[in-house]
């Protein structure tokens, strides 16, 4: 019988990955890990392919424990994190023995912890991804006494000194400050706002408690739209910066509806996405102007930090003789998915 | 750069292309010859398309591509289509049931009064004529629709609801919809239909596509439980013609 992990805490936790891709044209929106870069860290840690399920974990405790040898890697928001009460390190791979019990307590700084398993785990799918769509009430979080079926088991694995940590292999670590600075570029619909639109930059703005991986609602003084006029739906990117009424912004996540008729004053970078993905409630947000070759710089940064730790997890892996995924013969990169009904007209 | 499409950038991961100088008709027909175009290169990099009346956003992993190659593809492209492609499937066209006003579809009243209009001529306007798909957008793969003609557009609520019922037929400025999936709404709700929208085991989950029609045909709401176990697709005519 193949080998499992159950839940024994759930706290609030969800099967993801990095999202539904090539459907945004059917009108749904592409959902995932709300912090991309940490979700495919943890992947990566464990030799699987950066799109494998994981555990995307907001802010509660959470614990569980596997039928059998499994080798986990937990990244995202600083937490404590222990395997039959060792405390036991983030951003590294961790051997756990069947049977033994995984804590994740005390998230805190950011919102959301990942832990992915080498070789991953059974999960339904839907338009080719676990990601839960709230809209679609696909993909619930998980509860106490759920069983995920494990993919393959690991051999027995330990350091010989027990307790010191079996790997160092350096993962990419994303700051996690008490107050964030989200990168954004200009909107397309930038000159709509006229000279208000520098206000998104000259104070900080505080993230409510309204606010999810649809959006995050942001509380301070807002810019004003100076054109007035009726806009027909159009697509929206993920991280649009919009100023939908009253005193609040908006700032679309990985949820969001594909459509929309509000202007778009500014888009945060994708780098950007990730650290909101990360921002809790009540904290503090200021905007930093970026231009474009600023933010793809970042973001390829980002990208070939991730592919160089890759690079060592697969020597690690290949000396240890853990049989690992798919991974490292792709890069992680997306292509186009072809529909599968072509939609003309 | 084709005289009848403006590109401009949208973040570090997307590009708008809009198209310009032409009517509604051909604007939208030529953003979605577009995105079809652009599957078929199957860009390195590129992993969504929305095209909807006038525009199409164009969604890319700026580590594998960047704005000016994709940029380049459109261009190219758009020149190719010219101002006036073709369409190319034929056309299904859709009967759907509604009940409309009191708890069904409570803004009833106010478009009403909002546009000088009774109700009954309101719901004379919203099912006396079939309404084009444009495109499928949010929430959950919705249908737009082209608007009744209605003698003005109608205003978005001040406030927006949290909750909109699954069913919901709304409609906002020149635009109607219906919400396949309850979520939070601002477009005013003239009534609501039985009929299941989406099926979550098809693939695509929606019977409908852009460029099918819709037609609204108001019943009583003693009538509702004869559609509850019906999907659209179940409504759908045969083909009724190209183009």
């Amino acid at each position: 019988m193949a080998d499992t992990l159950t839940v024994r805490t759930a706290g609030l936790v969800t099967v993801q990955d990095l999202g539904r891709v090539g459907r945004s044209r059917y009108g749904l929106p592409s959902n995932g890990a709300a912090d991309q870069h940490s979700a495919r860290v943890a992947n990566v840690l464990c030799g699987n392919d950066d799109r494998a399920p994981l555990l995307e974990i907001t802010a509660l405790d959470f614990a569980c424990v596997p039928s059998g040898d499994i080798l986990i890697a937990v990244t995202g928001a600083p937490a404590h994190v222990t395997v039959e009460g060792v405390v036991r390190p983030q951003w590294e791979p961790v051997p756990v023995r069947a049977g033994e019990t995984v804590r994740v307590t005390g998230i805190h700084r950011g919102l959301r912890v990942y832990l992915a398993v080498l070789g991953s785990f059974e999960a339904e799918r839907l338009q080719g991804s676990c990601a839960p769509d709230t809209i679609l009430g696909f993909g619930p979080p998980l509860r106490a006494g759920d069983e995920l079926a494990l993919r393959t088991a690991c051999p027995p694995m330990d350091h010989p000194f027990s307790r010191i940590p079996l790997f160092r292999l350096n993962a990419p670590v994303p700051p996690f400050p008490t107050s964030w600075t989200i990168d954004v570029t200009d909107g397309p619909d930038r000159a709509e706002f006229g000279d208000t639109g520098r206000r998104l930059f000259d104070a900080p703005f505080t993230v409510t408690p309204r606010s999810n991986h649809i959006g995050l609602r942001l509380q301070g003084v807002v810019p004003r739209r100076v054109t007035k006029g009726e806009v027909l739906s159009r697509g929206v990117p993920i991280g649009a910066v919009e100023v939908p009424a009253g005193d609040e912004l908006l700032v679309l996540h990985r949820g969001r509806g594909v459509t929309a008729g509000y202007p778009v004053l500014a888009v945060v970078t994708a780098t950007g996405l990730s650290a909101l993905g990360q921002v809790r409630p009540g904290q503090t947000i200021r905007f930093r102007h970026r231009t474009l070759d600023q933010a793809i710089t970042a973001h390829r940064a980002q990208r070939h930090a991730i592919d160089a730790l890759r690079t060592r997890v697969h020597t690690a892996f290949e000396a240890l003789r853990i049989q690992h995924g798919p991974a490292l013969k792709g890069r992680g990169e997306l292509r186009t998915q072809p529909p599968p009904t072509r939609i003309s007209h | 750069m084709s005289a009848n499409v403006t590109i401009t950038d949208c973040g570090d991961s997307a590009l708008v292309a809009k198209a310009v100088g032409l009517d509604a008709e051909p604007a939208w027909r030529l953003v979605h010859a577009l995105a079809d175009a652009l599957n078929a290169v199957q860009l390195t990099g590129v992993h969504d398309v929305v095209p909807t009346y006038d525009a199409l956003l164009v969604e890319f992993d700026c580590a594998t591509t960047d704005h000016a190659t994709v940029r380049r593809v459109l261009a190219h492209e758009a020149t190719r289509l010219g101002p006036h492609p073709e369409p190319t499937t034929p056309r299904r066209r859709f009967v759907v049931p509604v009940v409309y006003g009191g708890e069904y579809g409570p803004d009833l009243p106010e478009v009403a009064a909002q546009l000088g209009l009774s109700e009954g001529e309101i719901i004379a306007l919203h099912s006396g004529t079939d309404l084009t798909v444009r495109c499928l957008g949010a929430p959950a793969g919705a249908p737009m629709t082209d608007g009744p003609p209605f003698p003005k557009p109608v205003p978005r609520l001040a406030s927006p609801r949290t909750r909109v019922d699954a069913g919901s037929v709304a409609v906002a400025g020149r635009q109607a919809v219906i919400c396949p999936m309850p979520s939070p709404g601002g477009w005013p709700l003239l009534g609501r239909t039985p009929v299941r929208v989406l099926d979550l085991h098809s693939d695509p989950i929606t019977a409908y596509r852009p460029g099918d029609t819709f037609r609204f045909r108001p019943i009583e709401p003693q009538q509702w439980d004869e559609y509850t176990d019906l999907t659209l697709a179940d409504l759908a005519d045969s083909a009724v013609g190209h183009g």
